[in-house]
């Protein structure tokens, strides 16, 4: 018996399905930020919108030293954070893959971190090394002196990298747990071919590995790219910005001025910058990825 | 007889006279004057009113429900952390949302709101026979601060609710250990006491920096020990309060008397030189230390004296408070020796003030009203088993002279003779938070005073340039 599918049926049905999605996305997302990008044009005193501003508050905002510097934090965080995360990840999930002792325990131990709230993770580390009463930087950091007369979260030179390996042991084991998922549903054929014609581990690393899970990589990481970008809670706990604006991300500015000091405009206008700075460069991750590594 | 007669008559007219003027006049509305009857109209209704959590807040919600009983207004008291008191209360006032009909505000926020007209005087509801307590007494509230804070333009802005107040807080058996105080003397040439001034204060801080292994009040140390412990984080607001008193007694300040910023002066690069000078004497972490912080390391035993918020002590030097509760002696913020009239004592005075929104201002005035009342504050204090005063004659209270908290109440008495209300500055938070980082820069040693001033100045003056809101 044939089965036939009415044509109208075949137009919608799909649309249909996609509805609800589309719908919450663009309640959540898109008329915050059309209502983001409304305010971000209009000069607003305490709360209160008042007349058209033009660029005014984008002006404002270029001209804003704190603004390049929120950038600069924020892209060195990534550079610390990012590559450290990638890498760790993807050697744990071979490890993993590699059926190690214990990895039915070692599992579910790995979800911890990534489960527990940012707030929760700033005051875990909070307790551990608060200068010169968390339980490391009294017992070990500050004594035996290791930051000369300085303690982790305080100096200019090492606030950021130790926000920056906070970050890494928070997300590095969802990065291994998602590239272990991704190694287990590799196909095994392709491995067995390769060792048959006498390939080593490491051609089959760089030959097999690497591009059948390149989809998953490029998806995965450009999920912690965004997400280091947004980091904010850790930062908010652990130091605040400090010392000086050392460790000033963009959330943590635009938050300051959006509901410390009611700059809303500005903070639109910051918002809106944000977006499109990711846009543009998502987009391009996305078309690079599609054409040099035939994702997508 | 009747000479008698109109003598009876004018002496009964006289007696009527002077009984009219007597029930009419003030005396009788004092006698008869009572929150359940001024409350008449307005019972059942519910009001709702945000304040801070601390514990003299905690203490308070608890007599609340005593209001209510009286009044027969239903008070919805909610509390909330510093940063959250702040954000939430100006949201709803800058919205107009008017959920909340009275908000707890510091006097950093008095600029902000009253620029915005989101807050309602208390003139004509105070001049309401109806419904002002004739024995309120506002002239017992403790000034300067009252006044700086409420008043602007004429015009009263609620009442002084919280008189948070900075205090000079120090280990009082490290001060009077014998051993100390020998080698004190030798050492600076006049005896280990805790300090008045400023420049004492300093010496005691490098006095007591020590290394682990060193000796501390006849015991070796096992770990660093230090002689000084300030607010350092840029996060809180109060921050500001700290390096600001330095500034003041310096003779300087943020804004010159015309309200412009007068950042990179002599007095203020000097103040904040000295003040930099004592991180050397602090904990490695100092520029993490928020307000909360700095009692911890005080609790903890790890730092010699501090400047610190006053109604912190009260959950530290405490029965069970810790290993060091009890050894502790207290001071009013010392002044700089080499400008005495210029002392200044840091301080948060805040106040309940009248959503401009609120639909309840009749009941919810007087909520605010009894919340400072001399009854209340009383019972306040003995519940608390002590507390911040806002009153001169709570200072009378027996339990303020219980002798193991002596030394703190007479503290709070000697730097509220100081505190004074932040300027009002509609950009208080941009200023704050533009200096801030630079002024924390100074204290690691990244910046000197005078570079960080400079850079400060010019930003400041980006932001406004006459900063406060004309009177």
């Amino acid at each position: 018996m044939k089965t036939t599918i009415r044509p109208l049926e075949n137009r919608w049905y799909p649309y249909a399905l996609l509805a609800p999605a589309f719908l919450v996305l663009v309640v959540v997302s898109l008329v915050p930020f059309l209502f983001a990008m409304f305010l971000s044009f209009y000069e607003i005193n305490f709360g209160r919108i008042g007349g058209f501003a033009g660029f005014s508050n984008y002006s404002r905002l270029m001209d804003n030293e704190r603004t390049w510097n929120s950038l600069w934090v924020a892209t060195k965080f990534i550079l610390i954070a990012f590559p450290l995360q990638f890498i760790l990840g993807l050697g744990g999930a071979l490890l993993l893959n590699k059926r190690v002792w214990g990895r039915s325990m070692i599992l579910p131990l790995l979800f911890i971190p990534t489960m527990m709230a940012p707030i929760v993770v700033g005051l875990v580390w909070k307790v551990m090394f608060a200068g010169s009463w968390g339980l490391l930087s009294y017992n070990i950091v500050e004594r035996f002196d290791f930051l000369q007369g300085t303690s982790v979260f305080s100096s200019p030179d090492y606030a950021l990298l130790a926000l920056a390996l906070v970050d890494v042991w928070q997300w590095t084991p969802f990065m291994m747990l998602a590239f272990f998922a991704g190694l287990q549903a590799l196909p095994v054929s392709p491995y067995l071919a390769a060792a048959v014609d006498g390939a080593t581990p490491m051609q089959m690393f760089f030959r097999l590995t690497l591009p059948l899970m390149a989809p998953l990589m490029v998806v995965i990481g450009m999920l912690r790219f965004i997400d280091a970008f947004k980091v904010f809670d850790t930062i908010y706990i652990l130091t605040a910005g400090g010392p000086g604006t050392s460790t000033e991300v963009p959330s943590l500015l635009a938050y300051r001025m959006s509901f410390e000091q009611w700059r809303i405009g500005e903070s639109a206008a910051f918002a809106v910058l944000v977006w499109i700075g990711f846009f543009v460069l998502c987009s391009l991750f996305y078309h690079t990825a599609k054409k040099k590594l035939n994702v997508f | 007889m009747t000479i008698y007669k109109i003598e009876s008559k004018s002496i009964l007219a006289g007696l009527v006279v002077t009984a009219a003027a007597f029930f009419y006049g003030t005396p009788l509305h004092a006698q008869s004057w009572s929150y359940a009857e001024a409350a008449k109209p307005y019972a059942g209704t519910t009001i709702r009113v945000l304040d801070e959590i601390t514990p003299l807040q905690e203490t308070m919600r608890k007599l609340v429900p005593e209001f209510t009983k009286e009044t027969g207004i239903l008070v919805e008291y909610e509390l909330l952390g510093h940063g959250d008191v702040i954000k939430r209360g100006q949201a709803d006032l800058f919205s107009g949302r008017g959920y909340y009909d009275a908000i707890m505000l510091h006097s950093m926020q008095m600029g902000p709101l009253l620029a915005a007209k989101a807050l309602k005087s208390i003139d004509e509801l105070i001049e309401n026979d109806a419904l002002t307590n004739p024995s309120l007494d506002l002239d017992d509230l403790i000034e300067p601060a009252n006044k700086s804070l409420v008043n602007y333009a004429g015009k009263q802005y609620g009442f002084l609710t919280w008189n948070y107040n900075q205090i000079y807080w120090a280990r009082a058996d490290l001060l009077s250990h014998p051993d100390e105080q020998a080698l004190f003397k030798t050492r600076y040439g006049y005896p280990l006491a805790p300090a008045e001034t400023m420049q004492q204060m300093r010496d005691i801080a490098e006095f007591f920096t020590r290394k682990s292994g060193e000796t501390l009040a006849g015991e070796p140390l096992l770990n660093d020990f230090y002689g000084i412990v300030l607010e350092g984080i840029p996060g809180g607001t109060t921050f500001t309060t700290v390096w600001e008193v330095f500034m003041n007694n310096w003779g300087g300040g943020v804004f010159d008397s015309d309200g412009k910023p007068n950042l990179d002066t002599p007095e203020n690069i000097a103040a904040l030189t000295f003040w930099a000078d004592l991180w050397k004497f602090a904990p490695p972490g100092q520029a993490e230390y928020s307000l909360i912080d700095v009692p911890t390391v005080m609790g903890n035993g790890i730092a010699a004296q501090t400047i610190a918020f006053s109604d912190f002590v009260l959950g530290v030097d405490k029965p069970g408070g810790g290993a060091f509760a009890g050894k502790f002696v207290y001071g009013g913020i010392p002044y700089n020796a080499d400008n005495p009239e210029a002392r200044s004592a840091g301080g948060e005075p805040s106040l309940m003030a009248l959503s401009i929104h609120s639909k309840n201002q009749e009941a919810t005035y007087l909520f605010m009203q009894w919340m400072i009342d001399k009854a209340t504050q009383a019972k306040q204090v003995a519940a608390g088993g002590g507390g911040v005063p806002i009153r001169r004659s709570s200072f009378d209270l027996d339990v303020m002279s219980e002798t193991t908290r002596l030394s703190l109440y007479n503290a709070m008495a000697t730097s509220l003779q100081y505190v004074r209300a932040k300027p009002k500055a509609p950009n208080f938070f941009e200023i704050d938070s533009t200096m801030a980082p630079l002024v924390q820069q100074v204290g690691i040693g990244q910046l000197t005073a005078e570079e960080a001033l400079k850079d400060g100045q010019r930003k400041v003056l980006s932001i406004c340039n006459d900063c406060l809101l004309p009177e």
